[in-house]
């Protein structure tokens, strides 16, 4: 891929006036909402509220950090989220693994169908499971628990993961496998030491994706947890307006940059890896 | 609904030719499939059962808590098809999920074009843009668009004014005008869709062979007919994939309309999304609202076999 890259940049004209113009209007279009966000979370209430707005703060402060921090809810929060976030990314990586490994590694009858189930359930809307696993949950008394979010949140990340984890297990040439046989590897040591490395990134890939998907999730857990003390931190942070005080948006853009941050801190590491990825299948001949 | 392009690595490395799976029969895969299994039942397939034996009932609040509940029949299905209401909030679906796919796609196109021209450093500078549109999650977009929004201090109000084409706007309530809220979310969607379709395209883009579109300039062919001709046609199957991806998406969008304008004003930007959730969640007309989600997933269910039928055509190999 490299080799063709470097061909294809040698083939257009790279950095002309109106592309690098272009280029330049586009990233500051975009990049607005969320300097804007940065630039609020950092003024004092005074500078935040002005009908001619301050574009750099000019007494910065972290008041709004503290504020939003030191609400008595944001620690309650924060450990709601971790809890449902940690299990459903032990869960989705697990059990995602095991069915990718017997997706991949096995012939057998009926694993098209799953593999076409597994597609469907993928596609599904979120939306439509809302309102049935409400009425369940509620009947076995999982709803406001940690158990039925993460439960929820498994089922929407499990098919993506599965079908992750199983291109990486695909990758991994059987040859490699008898191989080491021939050279009286154990299945356990074929596991542990040839296949596992093998599939890291996968379990990496999906860990990170079933993070973000429950770090981020607001309608499920807006829905299940009614219960201030029950609330994660996307539901904490939208609740920040109140009918009687009205918005304080220093410290919700404060706590939107601290909820965002572990997401962007993700993207930027993986970013490379996702975009080489999509186009994963075009490099290979 | 961040890590999209993880799809697309799902996708490709399908692509690659199976490598022989063991071929002796044996139990393993379904031991190792139960547990997997197991969960997709009782929380995916077992509320859908459900979902749909529900739409068929008058569950309402009362039932929550009474557990009593009465078959009705298709009379949730007759009384949403005589709500005018539900017309309106599908016809807002069904148009707002195309401008949402048409800008997002065409600005999408757009900068992967533009990627292809950018020298290595100011190309990464739009690399880091787009990364930080899509990682925001949406909860964190929504309210920052609210602000960005917001009468009286909203920036984009006062750029506005400056900009003078509008008049005053300092006072302009987006939330309040069916066209303004419309235009802020689907400003909104647009801008964290655009990462995702403009990396997953210029992926593409280094692709493709410029010896196809060296011969085509050698032929006399103008740049716009390079494009139309050589570069569009590589980028169809891509494209295809993410405008359907796309469809699904934005068909679906709940967050940034209930955070933004909560299906306002005067249920205005009530999509079928947004007006499902209130006739079950609000309203507490249960009953009516699993068949608002049953109809919703239907169309949904379609456009994804149209996706799957796409994938198996391409050469996927399940």
């Amino acid at each position: 891929m490299n080799n063709r890259l470097r061909r294809s940049r040698a083939g257009n004209p790279k950095g002309g006036a109106l592309a690098n113009a272009i280029a330049v209007a586009f990233c500051l279009v975009w990049v607005f909402p969320v300097y804007w966000m940065v630039n609020t979370a950092f003024k004092p209430r005074s500078e935040a509220m002005t009908s001619t707005p301050l574009f750099l703060p000019k007494s910065p402060t972290l008041s709004n950090f503290d504020a939003a921090i030191n609400q008595t809810t944001f620690y309650r929060t924060l450990w709601n989220s971790l809890i449902v976030v940690g299990g459903t990314v032990l869960l989705a990586v697990v059990l995602g693994m095991f069915a990718a490994a017997a997706l991949s590694r096995f012939r057998f009858r009926g694993r098209r169908a799953i593999m076409v189930a597994i597609l469907i359930v993928q596609m599904l809307p979120g939306s439509a499971l809302l309102i049935p696993t409400f009425l369940v949950f509620n009947r076995v008394g999982l709803l406001g628990t940690y158990a039925g979010l993460i439960l929820a949140y498994v089922a929407v990340v499990l098919p993506f993961s599965i079908w992750v984890m199983r291109g990486f297990f695909i990758a991994v040439p059987v040859e490699i496998e008898e191989a080491a046989r021939i050279d009286g590897a154990s299945t356990w040591q074929i596991l542990y030491k040839i296949l596992f490395p093998l599939v890291a990134p996968g379990m990496v890939a999906s860990s990170i994706f079933a993070f973000i998907a429950a770090w981020n999730d607001y309608l499920v857990a807006y829905t299940f947890m009614k219960d201030q003390d029950q609330y994660t931190l996307p539901v904490w942070l939208a609740s920040f307006s109140t009918p009687i005080t009205g918005t304080d948006f220093g410290g919700q853009m404060a706590g939107s940059v601290v909820f965002s941050l572990p997401v962007v801190v993700f993207f930027l590491i993986i970013q490379r890896k996702l975009v080489s990825g999509v186009s994963a299948g075009a490099v290979k001949g | 609904m961040t890590t999209q392009p993880l799809a697309g690595t799902s996708r490709t490395s399908g692509l690659r030719p199976h490598t022989s799976p063991r071929r002796r029969p044996s139990w393993a895969p379904w031991w190792l499939l139960s547990p997997a299994g197991l969960v997709m039942l009782t929380v995916t397939a077992a509320p859908i059962v459900f979902l749909i034996y529900t739409s068929f009932t008058d569950y309402s609040q009362r039932s929550l808590f009474t557990g009593t509940y009465h078959q009705v029949g298709l009379r949730q299905y007759t009384a949403l098809f005589d709500d005018p209401q539900f017309w309106q909030a599908l016809l807002r679906s069904v148009l707002f999920t195309a401008a949402m796919v048409a800008g997002s796609i065409a600005v999408g196109t757009a900068v992967a074009q533009l990627l292809t021209r950018l020298a290595t450093a100011m190309r990464l500078t739009v690399t880091i843009v787009l990364v930080l549109a899509w990682a925001m999650p949406t909860v964190a977009s929504s309210l920052v668009w609210k602000w960005l929004f917001q009468p009286g201090y909203g920036v984009v109000n006062w750029l506005l004014t400056q900009a003078g084409v509008f008049g005053d706007m300092t006072d302009t309530d987006w939330a309040n005008d069916p066209f303004l809220a419309y235009l802020s979310i689907w400003l909104l969607i647009v801008w964290q869709a655009v990462p995702f379709i403009a990396l997953t395209l210029y992926a593409a883009l280094t692709q493709l062979p410029l010896e196809l579109q060296e011969a085509a300039r050698l032929d006399g062919a103008g740049e716009f007919r390079v494009w139309w001709s050589v570069t569009l046609p590589f980028l169809r199957p891509t494209l295809m994939l993410v405008a359907l991806l796309s469809v699904i998406w934005d068909f679906n969008v709940f967050n940034q309309i209930w955070l933004v304008s909560s299906g306002g004003p005067d249920s205005a930007t009530t999509t079928l999304g947004i007006f499902a959730y209130r006739t079950a969640f609000v309203a507490f007309k249960i009953g009516q609202g699993a068949a608002l989600s049953v109809i919703t997933t239907a169309i949904l269910v379609a456009i994804t076999a149209l996706y799957i039928r796409n994938l198996l055509r391409s050469g996927e190999d399940l």
